[in-house]
C-alpha cells in the first residue's frame, strides 16, 4: 500500500435538507486512480467538489498528505493552492480565450518561468494531439478538440491531483472510447494521482486502479480492480 | 399556428399602431425637420457657441458614463458574487436613486454645498458653490443617480456566467486574477452598453444641468422655446442631441444583441464561493455608497424642510399638482402597460433578426431627449383638426409619458414574455383554444409580474419626469415636478425642499416596502 496522499475523513455536506454526502471515508495513494461510480445524484460529483475546495464540508476533515485542506464549515487551503487539475462535466472552457492562452492562464497562475512555460504548453499541446491549433477558440473546435484541451489544462500545470468529472459523458461512444484511453494512456505515462467520476462501469475496466461506489451519498463499496491488462494496480 | 385572421392579429396590430403613433411619429418628425433644418441651419450648427454646447454636452455625458460605471460596476460585482446578508434589500435600496428625480438629488447637493448651503453656513465660508454649480458638480449628481443602471446590468452579466468557467480558474488561480482575466473580460459587452446607455440618459437630461447652471442642448431647447419663443431654433438645437442619442443607444443595443431581454434568472447552478472573503469590504463600499448617494441628500432635503411652518399648506397649495401627477402618471403607466404587453409579445415571438432590429429601435426611443421628445409632440400634436384639440389639454402630458416610457415597459414585458416558451401556446392551440383565451389563461397569468414591474416602473418615471412635461404641459395646469422646478427661484427653500420630499416618498414608499417584504421572505 502506498502512503495516503488524499484522506477524505467523516466527511459530510448537505444542500439545505438534502445529504449530498454523508460521513464518506477515502483514501487515495500517490499514483493511485480511482474511479468512483453511482448513480446520478448519489454524490459523486459532490464529493469532488469538497475534494478540490469548491464546497465547504459541513463535517469531517480533508487532508492532503497531512495538511488539513478543509474542515467542518471552514476552508484552509483555498483551491488553487491545493495542486489540481480539474476536468469538468461540461468542460468549461473559458470563451474569451485562445487554447494557448487557456494554458497560459493556468502556468502563469502557477508562476512558471516564461520560457519553461512556453516549452510546457507546446509539450502538453502535442501530449494531447491539438498542437496544431493554438490559436483557435473554444467554439472553433470540436467535441473531442474541446475535450483534450479541457485535459491539457488540468495537465499543464503538473498538478498533484488530477479530478475528472465525467468528462466524456456528452460524446458519442465511438469517441468517449478513444478518450478513454488516452487518459488512460496519460496517466501511465504521467503517473497521475487521479479521482474519475463516471457512471459507466467500463470507465472504471480501463482507469481506475480502485473503484468506489457511492449510492444516496455514501460509499457503499471500495475494491481494487483486477487489471485486464495484467498490469498491478499499484 | 395562429393564422394571419386570427385575433392575434387584430391585437399585436393595434398596438403597433399605438406605438407608432405615440412614440415613433415624434421622433419621425425631428428627423424629417433634420434633412431641412441642417441645409437652411448648417451656420447655426457650427457656431462656437454651438460648438462649447457640444463640447459641454459630450463631457457631461462622458463624464457621467465613466463616473457612474466606476461606482456601478463594483457594486453589480458584489451583488453578483460577494456573499452580503440581505442581498435583496441591498439591491432594492442601491437601486433606489435610479428611480428618483435626478433633479431631486441636485437640489439636494445645492442646499448642501450653495452659497447659501449647510457647508457655508457651518464654515462661514462658501467653499463648494464653484463646484456645486459646474459641469463636474452636474457630473457628480448625475452619476449618483445613474450608476444603478451599471451595477444591475452588471449583476445580471455576471449572473449569466456559467459557474463551472469560473470554478474551472479558482482551481488554478486566486480570485483576483480569476476576476481580471476570466470574470471581467466576459462581463465586459454588457458593462460597455450600460456606460453608453448611461452617456446617453446623462446627454438628455435637463432638470440638472437646468439647476446647476450648466449650458448644454437640453437647457438651450427649453430657453429656445419657453423663454425665446423660437420653435424653429429650438428645433435645429434638438439635432446634435438627437444624432448623439440615436447612434449611442444604437451601439449599446447592438453590443448587448439578445441579452437586453434577459432578466435576472441566470445561469444555473451554485455560485462560487471564492468571493467569501471579501464581505466586510463589499459590506463598506455599498454603506458609503448608500450613504453619499441616497442617505445624505435625504437629510439635507429633511433638515432644509423642517423650516417649513405648516406642511398641511404646502400640501394644499401645490395639491392641484399633486393630484394631476398620480393620475397622469397612473393613467401613463396603465395606457403604456396595456399596449406595450402586445408589443413585448411580438418582440419575444419575432424572428431574431427581426427581434435585435426591434431592441434597437426601442433603446433608441429611450434614449430620444427628453426636450427633443417634447418639442417634437409640439410638432406633430400643435395642428388643426383632432390632433389640434388634443394639444392644449392634459393629455399632452399623457402622451409625453407615453411617448419617452412606453418603448421601457415594452422592453421590460418582452423580457417577461421570453420566458413563456411558444409550445404553452401550442398546447392550448391543439386543446382547441383560441389566441384570446390562450393569452388570457396561458400567457398573461405567467408575466403578471413582469406586467407589475413595467406598471411601476412607467409610474415611478412619469412621476417625475420634467423634460418634455414642462414643454408641453398647457398653461395653467402643472405636475408637481414642473411646479418644484418652477419655484426653486422664488419660493422659501423650506417649501421646495418639502414638496422635493414628498415627490420622493411617493416613489420611495412603495419600494421600502417592497424591501420590507423581500427582507421578511428571502433574508440571505
Amino acid at each position: 500500500m502506498t502512503s495516503a496522499f488524499l484522506r477524505v475523513i467523516d466527511v459530510t455536506k448537505r444542500y439545505g435538507r438534502h445529504v449530498a454526502v454523508e460521513d464518506v471515508r477515502l483514501e487515495v495513494g500517490h499514483g493511485e486512480s480511482v474511479v468512483v461510480v453511482g448513480p446520478s445524484g448519489c454524490g459523486k460529483t459532490t464529493l469532488l467538489r469538497l475534494i478540490a475546495g469548491l464546497e465547504r464540508p459541513e463535517a469531517g476533515e480533508i487532508r492532503f498528505g497531512d495538511r488539513v485542506v478543509a474542515r467542518a464549515g471552514r476552508t484552509l487551503v483555498p483551491p488553487h493552492e491545493r495542486g489540481l487539475g480539474f476536468v469538468f462535466q461540461d468542460l468549461a472552457l473559458w470563451p474569451h480565450l485562445t487554447v494557448r492562452e487557456h494554458l497560459d492562464f493556468v502556468t502563469r497562475a502557477a508562476a512558471m518561468p516564461t520560457v519553461e512555460r512556453t516549452e510546457r504548453a507546446r509539450e502538453i499541446l502535442a501530449l494531447v494531439r491539438i498542437d496544431a491549433l493554438a490559436v483557435r477558440h473554444p467554439h472553433e473546435l470540436s467535441g473531442g478538440e474541446q475535450q483534450r484541451l479541457a485535459l491539457a489544462r488540468a495537465l499543464v500545470a503538473r498538478p498533484r491531483l488530477l479530478l475528472l468529472d465525467e468528462p466524456f459523458s456528452s460524446l458519442d461512444r465511438e469517441l468517449r472510447v478513444a478518450l478513454r484511453e488516452e487518459v488512460a494512456r496519460l496517466q501511465r505515462a504521467l503517473r497521475l494521482t487521479s479521482i474519475y467520476v463516471t457512471h459507466d462501469r467500463d470507465d472504471a475496466q480501463v482507469l481506475g486502479d480502485r473503484v468506489v461506489e457511492m449510492h444516496q451519498g455514501r460509499v457503499i463499496v471500495d475494491r481494487r480492480m483486477a487489471r485486464e491488462d495484467g498490469r498491478a494496480p499499484f | 399556428m395562429w393564422g394571419l385572421r386570427s385575433s392575434r392579429t387584430l391585437a399585436v396590430t393595434g398596438a403597433l399602431a399605438a406605438f407608432t403613433l405615440l412614440c415613433v411619429l415624434p421622433l419621425a418628425y425631428m428627423l424629417a425637420q433634420a434633412g431641412t433644418a441642417a441645409a437652411t441651419h448648417a451656420v447655426l450648427l457650427l457656431d462656437a457657441r454651438q460648438r462649447t454646447l457640444l463640447l459641454n454636452t459630450a463631457a457631461l455625458g462622458g463624464g457621467t458614463a465613466l463616473l457612474a460605471t466606476l461606482i456601478g460596476a463594483p457594486l453589480g460585482f458584489v451583488l453578483a458574487r460577494v456573499p452580503l446578508r440581505f442581498k435583496p434589500v441591498w439591491r432594492v435600496a442601491l437601486a433606489a436613486p435610479l428611480l428618483l428625480p435626478p433633479y431631486v438629488i441636485a437640489l439636494a447637493w445645492v442646499y448642501l454645498g450653495g452659497s447659501a448651503g449647510l457647508v457655508a453656513a457651518a464654515t462661514g465660508r462658501d467653499l463648494l458653490s464653484g463646484w456645486t454649480y459646474s459641469l463636474p458638480g452636474a457630473v457628480v449628481v448625475l452619476s449618483l443617480v445613474f450608476y444603478p443602471l451599471s451595477m444591475l446590468t452588471t449583476e445580471v452579466a455576471l449572473r449569466r456566467i456559467e459557474p463551472r468557467i469560473e470554478e474551472a480558474a479558482f482551481v488554478v488561480a486566486p480570485p483576483g486574477r480569476v476576476l481580471r482575466r476570466i470574470t471581467l473580460p466576459l462581463a465586459a459587452p454588457a458593462v460597455g452598453a450600460a456606460a453608453l446607455v448611461i452617456f446617453v440618459l446623462a446627454v438628455s437630461e435637463f432638470g440638472v444641468p437646468g439647476l446647476l447652471r450648466v449650458r448644454v442642448f437640453t437647457t438651450e431647447v427649453f430657453t429656445a422655446f419657453a423663454a425665446l419663443y423660437d420653435f424653429s431654433r429650438a428645433t435645429i438645437l434638438t439635432l446634435p442631441l438627437l444624432g448623439l442619442s440615436i447612434v449611442v443607444a444604437a451601439v449599446a443595443a447592438l453590443l448587448v444583441g439578445e441579452r437586453l431581454l434577459v432578466t435576472r434568472r441566470g445561469a444555473t447552478g451554485a455560485r462560487p464561493v471564492a468571493f467569501e472573503g471579501w464581505t466586510r469590504r463589499a459590506t463598506g463600499a455599498a454603506w458609503c455608497v448608500l450613504a453619499v448617494a441616497l442617505v445624505a441628500p435625504l437629510a439635507v432635503l429633511t433638515r432644509e424642510a423642517m423650516g417649513v411652518p405648516s406642511v398641511t399648506a404646502i400640501v394644499k397649495g401645490s395639491g392641484e399638482a399633486i393630484r394631476s401627477s398620480l393620475t397622469l402618471a397612473a393613467a401613463g403607466a396603465t395606457v403604456a402597460s396595456g399596449v406595450a404587453v402586445w408589443i413585448g409579445y411580438a418582440r419575444a415571438r419575432a424572428r431574431r433578426r427581426v427581434g435585435v432590429c426591434a431592441d434597437v429601435l426601442l433603446v433608441v426611443l429611450f434614449a430620444v431627449p427628453s426636450t427633443v421628445v417634447g418639442v417634437g409632440l409640439i410638432g406633430v400634436w400643435n395642428r388643426a383638426g383632432v390632433f389640434g384639440r388634443v394639444y392644449g389639454t392634459d393629455g399632452m402630458l399623457l402622451l409625453a409619458y407615453l411617448a419617452r416610457f412606453l418603448p421601457v415597459a415594452a422592453l421590460a414585458l418582452a423580457a417577461g414574455m421570453r420566458y413563456v416558451p411558444a409550445s404553452h401556446e401550442e398546447a392550448a392551440a391543439v386543446g382547441g383554444a383560441g389566441w384570446w383565451s390562450t393569452m388570457i389563461h396561458v400567457v398573461l397569468p405567467q408575466v403578471k409580474l413582469a406586467l407589475l414591474a413595467a406598471w411601476v416602473v412607467v409610474f415611478i418615471l412619469a412621476f417625475g419626469e420634467l423634460g418634455a412635461s414642462i414643454l408641453v404641459a398647457p398653461p395653467g395646469e402643472s405636475t408637481l415636478p414642473i411646479r418644484i422646478y418652477t419655484i426653486i427661484a422664488n419660493a422659501p427653500a423650506a417649501e421646495v425642499a418639502a414638496l422635493a420630499l414628498l415627490q420622493t416618498a411617493v416613489v420611495l414608499a412603495p419600494l421600502s416596502l417592497l424591501a420590507l417584504g423581500i427582507a421578511i421572505r428571502r433574508p440571505e
